[in-house]
């Protein structure tokens, strides 16, 4: 927009000043905020060695320097071989961070001993980690830029495209139920007594939390309320510790209020509570806070609402559509978790959301002033 | 109370600026003229060159109501009109050059009024000393005042705002001006109210123009029904409209006139020139322009209309080689001069110098990234991002349905894109 003037001044159109943030800063604020979820998942997770005899802390750090390093080198090689193509490489390494933190790793004790196909221990999933990584940035970040703007939250549409094949094994209960697999519980029943269906083991929904998200070495059981809040040992990295998410998440919001969408964060939370304690209420649960805490603070519900449901392209930009946005990923998780089983549903309720932002935009309560 | 939570805070910027006295600035040896500082009808120059012309001689008029003729600056021989650059317009506009030849003598067409027979001059009249004076709105817009202040029979003016807010950053003329010619802004305000049928009248400043504020106190406190009210405001609310909602709660529909609602604001700079013009029969060849930005020393310059601002940077020892921009008429809706050569004109506020470096640290424009800021951002809640890519992709019809024309183009919208889009100046080209 600028040009030079016959004595050189610099001709710009007003303003002259401009904010001190910028989208650099904001990609930088995210990376570190991320950055502490991954450690914090690394240190609690270093406890724990899978069956092939990995450490399970260094599986997600590897994973993290694999995920950002292979998006940082793909964003700068497109930039030297387009013409004019974006270098962003704070974005790449931010979406980096993101493959391996909603990538599921690590092992219920369950399901030790079973031979399940799943990618959940190095070395196999550094090749997942690395192929979701490539197919994020190049098709769901470079390519759709080309189109205009990106569509859907490029982490999670990688994850899904290249975990497809193994969706049934890992994610759908249905299927679970029918091979006696894991002795997933469904969620369309009551909790906390013995209603339990295909049980296989698994005493309640409780116990069922506790086998998947405990700490396989443990001798005896945590609470459900300190795994699901404070250490998990299965699932999201980013998911290893709610507190921490949550933490990092507030601290963001915080340095950036204006320009995170923390009303997504806010209104999926809260819807996402107001309708869990309607389903227990509907099912008739015997304790009300296990399918709370359940869906609250499963990694793909934690992570997931700081970090990936807050995605600016991909996310409304009016206030009022954000809340919509975020009560509607809300009410199509917990619909996809509870009855279609799918576990983690809240990917596939992400990337529905995200198709329906253009339409979210042309939303508008309220006119403009003095009309 | 304010309800607008949502205005964006910009840093003031006028620490040392605002502590600074005015400072009488030399006359020019040359003085440029432009022949059209106003908004409304063209005006056509009343001198040729050759002609000798004195302080204050009117030099440039048009027979069209809504207009404002100019006067020359210093005393003089008219030695070329020719076109030149300048703050006013995006292109080169007549002027006329003065070349001074140092004598002190004034035109006497506009006789002093004494403050005892202000009330037994006609409205008529006032408005016309108003008009002839050459004063149009020195906040900005450049809108005369007389058209501005000849408010229809029907209508009944309740309150006149006098708009000391100052939203610029930099810019700290009308905060000098509150401080050391507050009694002339007393005589001012009391001309626009006898012009208004004697509305009540509210002060309004900002709570951090700390010495102002007991000027102003003592000075109208003895004026009736006026009250003088410091308080928190942001650089949006310099706007007009936008400060009637913040003093009196309600929002002015777009497209009508302040006077629909019953209010005249009135900017302190405009008040000052109405004293001047009335009581000492000064047309507006003068006003106060701040200095400001990366100089070594900000200040508050009484300047002549016409003086090149070349001029006033090179005898504050601005080094031309490192100049970046020179940003004319406030950082945030002001123009950067194509040259240092434009002059100061009436709706000169201020002149803010960036360097090299200032300017370069600035940084491209990237791809909109969707935050949504801009939107939480607006004064006047318009969704600046869908109107510029509906203008970027050429859809006018869509940009109006968004209300494009009810942009104030106050520049918060691209001040606080992260993207660094030029959203406001994009805006602003849809409107025309």
């Amino acid at each position: 927009m600028s040009n030079e003037s016959p004595n050189d001044l610099i001709v710009k159109p007003a303003p002259h000043i401009t904010g001190s943030m910028s989208k650099t800063r904001m990609m930088q604020y995210t990376f570190f905020a991320i950055l502490a979820v991954t450690i914090v998942s690394i240190a609690l997770w270093s406890e724990v060695t899978t069956p092939s005899g990995w450490n399970l802390g260094l599986t997600v750090a590897i994973g993290a320097l694999i995920a950002v390093g292979v998006a940082v080198a793909v964003d700068l090689l497109i930039g030297k071989v387009t013409s004019d193509s974006e270098v962003n490489t704070w974005s790449a390494a931010v979406f980096g961070l993101i493959v391996i933190n909603c990538f599921s790793l690590g092992f219920p004790t369950m399901a030790v001993g079973l031979e399940t196909g799943v990618p959940v221990e190095a070395p196999l999933v550094f090749y997942y980690i690395a192929l979701i990584s490539v197919i994020g940035i190049v098709v769901f970040k470079k390519v759709m830029s080309l189109a205009g703007r990106k569509l859907v939250n490029p982490a999670a549409a990688a994850k899904f495209l290249v975990l497809i094949p193994t969706l049934p094994t890992t994610l759908i209960t249905a299927f679970h139920l029918k091979t006696g697999l894991l002795q997933v519980p469904a969620l369309t029943a009551g909790i906390g007594a013995t209603s339990i269906v295909g049980g296989n083991g698994a005493a309640s929904f409780g116990t069922y939390l506790q086998s998947c998200y405990g700490l396989p070495s443990a001798s005896s059981p945590a609470s459900i309320e300190s795994l699901m809040f404070l250490a998990k040992y299965h699932g999201w990295v980013g998911g290893a510790s709610s507190i921490a998410v949550i933490i990092a998440g507030i601290a963001l919001f915080a340095l950036g209020r204006k320009y995170f969408k923390w009303k997504i964060t806010a209104s999926y939370l809260i819807a996402i509570a107001v309708l869990s304690l309607i389903l227990s209420l509907m099912f008739g649960d015997v304790d009300l806070t296990t399918r709370l805490f359940f869906e609250l603070f499963i990694g793909s519900s934690i992570f997931m609402a700081f970090f990936m449901a807050t995605d600016p392209a991909t996310t409304p930009f009016s206030g009022v559509g954000q809340i919509i946005f975020g009560v509607g990923l809300a009410v199509l998780t917990i619909l996809i978790q509870t009855f279609m089983g799918f576990f983690g549903g809240s990917l596939l309720a992400l990337l529905i959301m995200n198709l329906t932002v253009p339409l979210i935009d042309r939303v508008r309560i309220g006119k403009p002033f003095g009309r | 109370m304010n309800k607008m939570a949502n205005l964006v805070e910009i840093k003031e910027q006028k620490d040392i600026a605002r502590k600074t006295p005015i400072e009488i600035f030399p006359d020019p040896k040359i003085a440029v003229v432009l022949t059209n500082q106003q908004s409304g009808a063209t005006n056509s120059p009343l001198v040729s060159v050759g002609d000798i012309v004195v302080i204050g001689q009117k030099i440039a008029d048009s027979k069209e109501r809504i207009s404002a003729p100019v006067h020359s600056p210093i005393s003089g021989k008219v030695i070329k009109i020719a076109n030149v650059f300048n703050s006013c317009f995006e292109y080169p506009t007549e002027a006329i050059y003065i070349e001074g030849n140092g004598n002190k003598v004034k035109d006497k067409t506009l006789t002093p009024i004494s403050e005892a027979e202000l009330k037994d001059t006609s409205n008529e009249a006032l408005i016309k000393r108003i008009r002839e004076a050459g004063i149009i709105g020195m906040g900005g817009a450049g809108f005369p005042t007389s058209i501005k202040l000849s408010i229809p029979a029907d209508k009944k003016i309740t309150t006149l705002i006098v708009n000391g807010a100052e939203g610029e950053p930099y810019d700290t003329a009308d905060e000098r001006l509150m401080i050391e010619k507050t009694a002339n802004l007393v005589r001012g305000v009391r001309v626009i109210r006898k012009l208004l049928g004697n509305p009540k009248v509210i002060v309004v400043t900002k709570e951090s123009k700390v010495e102002a504020i007991p000027k102003l106190q003592e000075a109208f406190g003895k004026e009736p029904e006026t009250q003088v009210i410091a308080k928190h405001l942001t650089y949006q609310q310099g706007d007009a409209s936008v400060l009637q909602k913040a003093i009196l709660g309600y929002e002015v529909p777009p497209g009508k006139r302040s006077y629909e609602m019953g209010t005249i604001v009135q900017n302190v700079s405009t008040i000052n020139a109405i004293a001047n013009a009335v009581f000492d029969g000064e047309p507006l060849i003068s006003r106060v322009t701040t200095l400001n930005g990366d100089v070594a020393k900000p200040k508050n310059l009484l300047v002549k209309i016409g003086t090149p601002i070349a001029d006033i940077l090179s005898q504050n020892n601005i080094n031309t080689k490192d100049i970046g921009n020179i940003v004319v008429g406030g950082v945030m809706m002001g123009t950067a001069l194509q040259t240092i050569d434009a002059p100061v004109t009436k709706r000169t506020s201020s002149i803010i110098y960036f360097t090299k470096s200032t300017v370069k640290k600035d940084k491209k424009a990237t791809a909109c990234i969707h935050c949504g800021r801009c939107l939480n951002a607006c004064p006047v809640r318009l969704q600046p991002i869908a109107i510029y890519n509906a203008v970027t992709k050429g859809d006018f019809a869509k940009a109006e349905k968004l209300w494009a024309k009810d942009c104030l183009v106050c520049g918060t919208c691209s001040f606080v894109c992260p993207s660094r889009l030029p959203l406001a100046s994009t805006i602003k080209m849809a409107r025309q």
